[in-house]
């Protein structure tokens, strides 16, 4: 609790700052305009990159493992089976991990992977991103978010991972998949119909501006 | 399912619930049951190290078809916040399910207004301390007194600081249904303030547009005093909840948002909770809001890759906007000033100056005399054109100053008055001091109304002329309050009136002055010839409004008034000679007139009239800069004498079209001779009421335009045309 509110202090001090990248976060990432690059750590303490995954298409997902949002994705194996799904087709799964230290949902490299283990997880790559800059780049709101990039490296798709906004496990009955919808008509050479929706989920924590 | 819990609540605690009681408790929720026999109008609470929620009543007993309110209170532990109807960029509505006793109805909630939560650098939409959330309910007619009113609601939300945890609970209340109703009279108070604190629907309707990638909501109708504005819009999909929303520079109360970037509008309508402080009290109204319905999309959501969502943008800043009061007065000002050198105005008040040489010479007080009855002629008609606009804006039509010329038949009656001007200038017939002294200010028989008829009269006329620097006062104009509208037009009027006036009061000047003599009588004559020229101009409009009718009902009218100044010289006399001549020219102005009006009528399209150069449309716009094709914009109109003053010593030239050549400017008119809502709609966003306007826009996506001035040269048009195309190369130079 104590750290909790010496980040919101800290936030409260930066928030000027955070404000002039306000517009930053607004301006955002477009449809159909190229994806921001990013570098970033992953699990293993490796920096990938965007460019390194060129000519596949690369799905990004903001996560926190201790979020009911994302819980009610992975209790349930949803997130998961999606996960191998698209490993099937080919697309890279990168598993974004925002919180910066002494925030719910930090880990760091082992503990990331041991999550993978227990939850049965499949992520091709989990990148650390606890300076935010990743978020802020690609304007991550919600945990879930979900950003697909496509070959070409341009964004095919951004916004939620389901058409249910809802913590409960029973809204997964009969929800829409955006994510599958939009490989799946990217892969048919057609225009993603619904290519921007408005996430849902717990609010990304941000590191205040540095 | 208890993961969900983030641990902070150990499992322990859950062992701790008593079993059987009548609550169904949260997963995460810590039940403490209050002793039975509390109070009916309260129900049990239901607690976690973050909210106590309860059900309140405002009945201890229920009367039977009565409707009143119950309320879900959420007492919420510091910085922690559950979240409103629009979350924000984050988090979960409160959400109530209710089993109610046969045949009774509980309504949706009635949302207070919500607060920003900032969590930098987001933001959240909910309420922190308290959330009081009201609900009607509905006794059926048919319940007995005596029976018991039992309520259920099982309610569910989502509770954030920075981490977020969903709770539910369920309340019960046990109410009975009496002959009469009993309040419980603490909870009713709470729920009365409650209700009186809701957002109450707003006296005025917004209206949401485009402006650039921004969206901009008019709030026509604002308390001018009202500062610290948010709107909070009901969808989640409108507007980027973290951006700063900026009321517009100036008084006209326009707030600017950020486009969503998952923006969708499906509806005409955007609802939502307008916050604001006035007077030091902050207050909140719900908004309804009239969307362009070039904003919305496509009712599949469904974008092209590469495209975003489907929406037309006229990005361009706006000028008028931005004008403050005073500055609109003193454009108002100087551009009735510069009113006065427009052709179709400089022989009436040329006419009108020379009256005022011949009476100071004999007797300077009247010369002031009718100087002032000539202000106040042309303040009165100001005002009742004023009032006109006015009127017609606040009964939703798209008005603008020149409007009037897009009546053809007024158009014809103003050639009809320029005809007869110039007959009486040049001396065909003379007015005699009745009924007006149309300009008439020579003969010294200027009696006191001939002079406030020439003020009238000099409006009239100055109607077509749009001088530089009115274009954005009278746009600020028309989008403000009556009361600054109206001083705005007073400026104007003001600035118009000016040099007449000035030379009635000033002998110095009038001394400048010859003596009167037969140069006035050759310049009286020689000043009919403009007003015909006008004349001719003002057919040629009717014409290109209507076709050869109308030229046919012009010409018509004019042999018509013609007839009748000639019927009414010629049966000067007798009492029966005038009488047959009124009632003949009666029945000719009469016949005139309906043939007029029945030929009058706009028909062809306008389209023609664009000759070589494209027809505009804002979804042309927008594909010709996607090609990076610099686009040039002319507002124009065939009754805008300004307009085609530009385009004779400017945009026709030889040396205008080869650089808009060379550099691959598009080169596309939007012609507002005729009624065209779009057309308004665009000018209006440039806040300007009337045309001309020039737009440049730059070759490139969603590229800003620059504003021209009213008044173009080729240099003006061909530097912006190289700005257009220059700041193109640029971007691609600096692009990685």
């Amino acid at each position: 609790m104590k750290l909790t509110r010496q980040g919101f202090i800290a936030g409260l001090a930066f928030s000027g700052l955070a404000l002039a990248l306000g517009p930053a976060l607004a301006d955002g990432p477009r449809i159909g305009a190229p994806a921001p690059a990013f570098k970033a750590m992953d699990a293993d303490g490796k920096t990938r990159s965007l460019s390194e995954f060129a000519g596949k298409t690369v799905i990004l997902e903001w996560t926190n493992h201790d979020c009911p949002y994302v819980r009610k994705h992975y209790n349930s194996a949803t997130m998961q089976t999606l996960q191998k799904d698209m490993a099937k087709e080919g697309v890279v799964w990168l598993s974004v991990i925002s919180s910066p230290v002494g925030e719910q949902g930090y880990v760091e490299g082992p503990k990331a992977k041991d999550l993978s283990v227990q939850r049965n997880a499949a992520p091709a790559g989990i990148l650390f991103d606890p300076r935010s800059g990743m978020a802020r780049a690609y304007g991550a709101q919600t945990t879930p978010h979900m950003y697909i990039i496509d070959p070409k490296g341009t964004l095919a798709y951004m916004g939620a991972i389901d058409d249910k906004p809802s913590s409960s496990p029973s809204s997964l009955n009969g929800a829409k998949s955006y994510v599958r919808q939009a490989v799946a008509e990217m892969k048919a050479g057609k225009p993603v119909s619904e290519a921007s929706t408005k996430s849902y989920g717990c609010v990304v924590k941000y590191a205040p501006v540095s | 399912m208890f993961e969900g819990c983030d641990g902070m609540m150990p499992r322990d605690f859950i062992s701790r619930l008593r079993a059987g009681a009548a609550l169904a408790v949260a997963v995460c929720a810590l039940a403490l049951l209050t002793p039975a026999g509390a109070k009916a109008a309260e129900s049990a609470a239901v607690t976690s190290p973050r909210v106590t929620a309860t059900l309140l009543s405002s009945r201890d007993t229920v009367a039977p078809g009565e409707r009143f309110h119950v309320a879900l209170v959420q007492k919420l532990a510091p910085h922690w916040h559950t979240y409103w109807l629009n979350p924000g960029d984050s988090g979960e509505p409160t959400r109530i399910e209710w089993e109610l006793p046969a045949g009774a109805k509980a309504g949706e909630i009635q949302w207070p207004a919500p607060t920003a939560i900032r969590v930098e650098p987001l933001v959240n939409f909910g309420f922190e301390d308290m959330a009081l959330l009201p609900v009607e309910i509905t006794v059926p007619q048919d319940a007995k007194p005596g029976e018991s009113f039992a309520l259920k609601a099982n309610a569910s939300w989502l509770v954030c600081e920075k981490i977020c945890i969903p709770e539910e609970g369920s309340f019960t209340l046990d109410l009975t249904v009496g002959d009469a109703s009993v309040a419980d009279q603490a909870a009713q108070d709470r729920i009365d303030a409650a209700l009186a604190a809701l957002p109450k629907p707003a006296p005025f309707r917004g209206r949401l547009g485009a402006e650039g990638d921004k969206l901009a909501l008019l709030l026509a109708g604002l308390p001018a005093v009202a500062t610290e504005l948010r709107f909070f819009p009901v969808s989640d999909m409108l507007i980027e909840h973290a951006a700063d929303q900026r009321l517009a520079a100036g008084e006209k109360p326009v707030l600017t948002l950020t486009r969503s970037s998952a923006f969708k509008l499906q509806q005409p309508e955007v609802t939502g909770v307008l916050t604001y402080r006035e007077g030091g009290e902050r207050r909140a109204v719900a908004l309804v809001a009239d969307a362009d319905p070039a904003l919305l999309t496509a009712a599949s959501g469904a974008a092209a890759p590469g495209a975003r969502p489907a929406v037309v943008r006229i990005p361009v800043p706006s000028d008028g906007a931005d004008l403050t009061l005073w500055a609109a007065l003193g454009f108002a000002f100087l551009g009735g000033l510069i009113l006065n050198l427009m052709p179709c105005v400089l022989p009436v008040l040329f006419i009108k100056a020379l009256g005022f040489a011949q009476v100071a010479h004999a007797n300077r007080s009247e010369a002031r005399e009718q100087g002032l009855l000539f202000l106040s002629g042309v303040l009165v008609t100001f005002m009742a054109l004023a009032a006109l606009v006015i009127g017609l804006g606040a009964l939703g039509a798209q008005v603008g100053w020149g409007f009037q010329l897009q009546s053809p038949p007024l158009v014809i009656a103003l050639a009809v008055v320029m005809v007869l001007i110039g007959l009486n200038l040049i001396g065909a017939f003379e007015i005699g001091g009745s009924v007006v002294g149309l300009g008439s200010g020579l003969a010294g028989r200027n009696g006191r109304l001939g002079a406030f008829m020439t003020g009238a009269l000099a409006v009239v006329v100055a109607t077509p002329c749009t001088a530089p620097f009115m274009g954005a006062a009278m746009g600020y104009a028309v989008t403000q309050v009556p009361a600054v509208a109206l001083s705005v037009f007073m400026a104007l009027a003001l600035g118009f009136a000016l040099p007449v006036v000035a030379l009635s009061f000033a002998p110095a000047l009038l001394r400048l002055l010859p003596k009167p003599g037969r140069w006035m009588l050759v310049l009286r004559q020689a000043f009919a010839f403009p007003m015909f020229a006008t004349a001719i101009w003002l057919i040629w409009v009717a014409s290109v409004q209507t076709g050869p009718q109308g030229v046919l009902a012009a010409l018509v009218a004019v042999l018509a008034a013609g007839f009748v100044v000639w019927l009414i010289g010629v049966t000067r006399g007798s009492l029966p000679r005038r009488i047959f001549g009124s009632v003949l020219a009666a029945l000719v102005v009469l016949g005139a007139g309906w043939f007029t009006v029945q030929n009058a009528v706009p028909g062809a399209t306008t389209e023609a009239r664009a000759g070589d150069v494209g027809v505009w449309s804002p979804e042309r716009v927008a594909a010709l800069q996607a090609e990076g094709k610099p686009v040039f914009v002319n507002f124009t109109a065939a009754w805008c004498i300004t307009c085609l003053a530009n385009e004779r010593i400017a945009l026709s030239r030889d040396e205008v079209k080869e650089s808009f050549a060379k550099l691959g400017v598009v080169y596309l008119k939007a012609d507002w001779t005729n009624r065209d809502s779009r057309i308004a709609q665009a000018l209006s966003e440039q806040g300007r009421a009337g045309v001309p306007l020039y737009l440049f826009y730059p070759g490139r996506k969603e590229g800003q335009a620059e504003i021209l001035p009213q008044i173009l040269t080729p240099d003006i048009v061909i530097a912006a045309a190289a700005r257009a195309a220059g700041r193109e190369a640029k971007t691609a130079a600096l692009a990685p």
